[in-house]
């Protein structure tokens, strides 16, 4: 009972938060230096439209009629909000918003998702090693190249495999999704193709996360190797495995808590590898229309991009009292 | 020392001598290996740079278009990039907007998100509960996404505007993070002992917990610190941004796009250069904060 509540509690949270940004975007929107919708609006005027055909035109594009007194046009915007209308492209003009996101959005959640599953498991297995082994070359070895690898940026990262495994020895292809070549469907060709064009973003983002996991893997588990309770369970001789087991149970509070924070990081990473691999995603859709003054797209792209953090903060917040019952006890 | 001062004197050179030898064994944990040492010194130059740079060089920059991509040679130690202006003085000129911009971020930072979480955690209802409501706020909007956005209303001339953002964007982390420490030392016997005892809740806050979340803090606030400097400097790579001087994510931004220096080996010093400078300042960083770590917490250290 108390469960259902503090659900319900939560996804109100969510969808108040959602709403906020909603609204934010709105006068963001209507804030912008020579306001896009009002210039479009006296440029279909000076086109030769009818009032209402220029109104009927950047409703359709903007979710909002500039001409309104501003209570009016906020409440038609969020009204096509919640008709998940989010407008139509300026740039390809007819095409709705919500298609153009709708179409970039899954490119980027399989290049996201892979890597923030390799890289946790690679960089908590080698946080760990370091952490144990702390006192010795391979610890502070791990460490080093943890260091280093987080001190990359991800921008650079990208370039540079794109340099060496798409130009120098063209291993892998230089962007894009998939080759014009195959038929898409289930057949070995296309599915082979889109793994070989997918390996090099998702090594990319993989590397841009694993150092910072390494890092905070190994503080948090230095820090709970300190603990008494560590030291009493080395002193009654219980099973190295099995110390090891309450290490990694303690410290993965500070861990769960920078993983629900990756899933917001990675859209950032997300802009850049998508910038240099050419991948249309969400991250690349962004960059797009902020260079085209799309702004449209670029508030559907970033509404979209809230939302799904907005959500996956939900699952982990979800998952937090399993992973630490001292948490559940207050 | 309005304490020390009322002390007899033996008690006060006793106290004294306690300090003294405190800071001698930190002293000792700082230059333990010569990679912190160098840490250090990096830190320290990258610091004076920013400190004097832009004093050191006139306004504009000098260009000289019969010496463009020059090779690292005396008069140019870095070579020139694609206008014949000295790598190194673009270098030296540009530290000041990078690291004080990630400066003022990384102190909004600290001091918001170290409170909130410190007063979150200890006081999970009263306080907690609207504190964490915009911290999730602040945290559900990534940042990087949100700074594109802003970037076309905002402008990220001077790094005070930058460092305010930045900031204001980007102390959730820290928030949440001592949040939760904070609220599993809370349970810990010695905080309810200290609270058994009747201190006042500012008191086992500054005394009891704190201590326990600083390493933690310090160690996330310099990886934080890193994360500022990429993610303006990547701003200024993606070239949405409009800048008024150069600096080392402008540098990157032409060393890429107009120079190819992915392709074209004549321009390699002009992208390695800040590169180069931004990977020392990050390592030298982290290896700090481990410096930090052991300091704060004496059961790490080596005998």
């Amino acid at each position: 009972m108390k469960l259902t509540r503090w659900i319900a509690v939560k996804i109100v949270t969510g969808l108040i938060m959602i709403w906020v940004v909603a609204s934010a975007m709105f006068l963001l929107l209507r804030w912008m230096p020579g306001n896009p919708a009002q210039t479009r609006y006296a440029e279909l005027i000076l086109h030769g439209d009818t009032p209402q055909q220029a109104q009927r035109a950047t409703a359709a594009l903007y979710g909002f009629i500039p001409k309104q007194p501003l209570i009016e046009q906020y409440g038609h915007y969020i009204w096509q909000l919640l008709h998940l209308n989010l407008g139509q492209s300026i740039q390809e003009e007819g095409v709705p918003v919500s298609h153009i996101v709708a179409t970039a959005a899954p490119w980027t959640l399989i290049m996201c998702l892979s890597g923030i599953v390799a890289s946790f498991l690679i960089g908590v297995t080698l946080g760990v090693a370091s952490a144990l082994r702390r006192m010795t070359k391979v610890g502070d070895g791990i460490t080093w190249v943890g260091a280093i690898i987080n001190g990359i940026p991800t921008y650079i990262v990208a370039s540079l495999l794109l340099y060496v495994f798409a130009t120098e020895w063209a291993i892998f292809p230089q962007g894009g999704t998939v080759s014009i070549l195959y038929t898409p469907g289930w057949n070995a060709g296309y599915i082979g193709n889109l793994i070989t064009h997918a390996v090099l973003p998702v090594t990319a983002y993989t590397l841009s996360l694993v150092g910072a996991w390494i890092l905070t893997t190994k503080s948090s588990v230095i820090s709970v190797l300190g603990d008494d309770f560590i030291l009493a369970a080395e002193l009654r001789g219980i099973r190295p495995l099995t110390v090891a087991r309450y290490i990694l149970r303690n410290a993965m509070l500070p861990l769960f808590t920078i993983l629900s924070l990756a899933l917001g990081l990675m859209f950032s990473g997300a802009v850049f590898i998508e910038d240099v691999f050419n991948y249309p995603g969400l991250g690349q859709q962004l960059l797009t229309s902020l260079n085209d003054n799309d702004y449209p797209v670029l508030s559907g792209a970033f509404l979209l991009i809230i939302v799904s953090v907005i959500i996956a903060n939900f699952l982990a917040d979800l998952a937090y009292p399993l992973i630490d019952p001292r948490v559940r006890r207050s | 020392m309005s304490v020390t001062a009322s002390l007899p004197p033996e008690q006060l050179q006793q106290a004294l001598s306690r300090s003294r030898a405190r800071s001698a064994s930190r002293w000792r944990i700082l230059v333990r290996t010569p990679g912190r040492v160098i840490a250090l010194a990096v830190v320290i130059i990258f610091t004076l740079m920013a400190l004097v740079g832009p004093y050191l060089y006139p306004k504009n920059l000098p260009i000289n278009a019969s010496d463009i991509y020059a090779p690292p040679s005396l008069a140019h130690p870095l070579g020139t990039d694609f206008a014949g202006t000295d790598i190194l003085a673009l270098i030296v000129t540009g530290a000041r907007y990078v690291l004080l911009a990630a400066f003022i971020a990384a102190v909004v930072t600290l001091v918001i998100g170290t409170a909130a979480g410190l007063g979150a955690g200890y006081y999970p209802r009263s306080f907690g509960r609207p504190i964490m409501r915009v911290t999730d706020f602040v945290l559900a909007i990534p940042g990087f996404p949100l700074l594109m956005v802003l970037s076309t209303i905002w402008s990220f001339g001077s790094p005070l505007q930058m460092g305010l953002v930045l900031g204001i964007t980007g102390w959730g982390g820290i928030a949440r993070a001592v949040r939760a420490q904070t609220l599993s030392l809370r349970e810990r016997g010695f905080v309810e002992a200290a609270r058994g005892l009747g201190l006042p809740g500012r008191r086992v806050i500054g005394t009891e917990i704190l201590p326990n979340v600083a390493p933690y803090v310090s160690m996330n606030l310099m990886i934080q610190l890193t994360g500022f400097i990429y993610t303006e400097v990547g701003l200024f790579f993606l070239g949405i941004v409009k800048y008024s001087s150069s600096n080392w994510g402008v540098m990157l931004n032409n060393a890429v796009f107009q120079a190819d220096a992915l392709t074209n080996p004549r321009s390699l010093s002009y992208l390695l250069s800040p590169l180069i400078c931004i990977l020392a300042i990050t390592i030298s960083l982290v290896t700090l904060a481990n410096v930090g770590d052991e300091i704060f917490n004496p059961r790490l250290r080596r005998i």
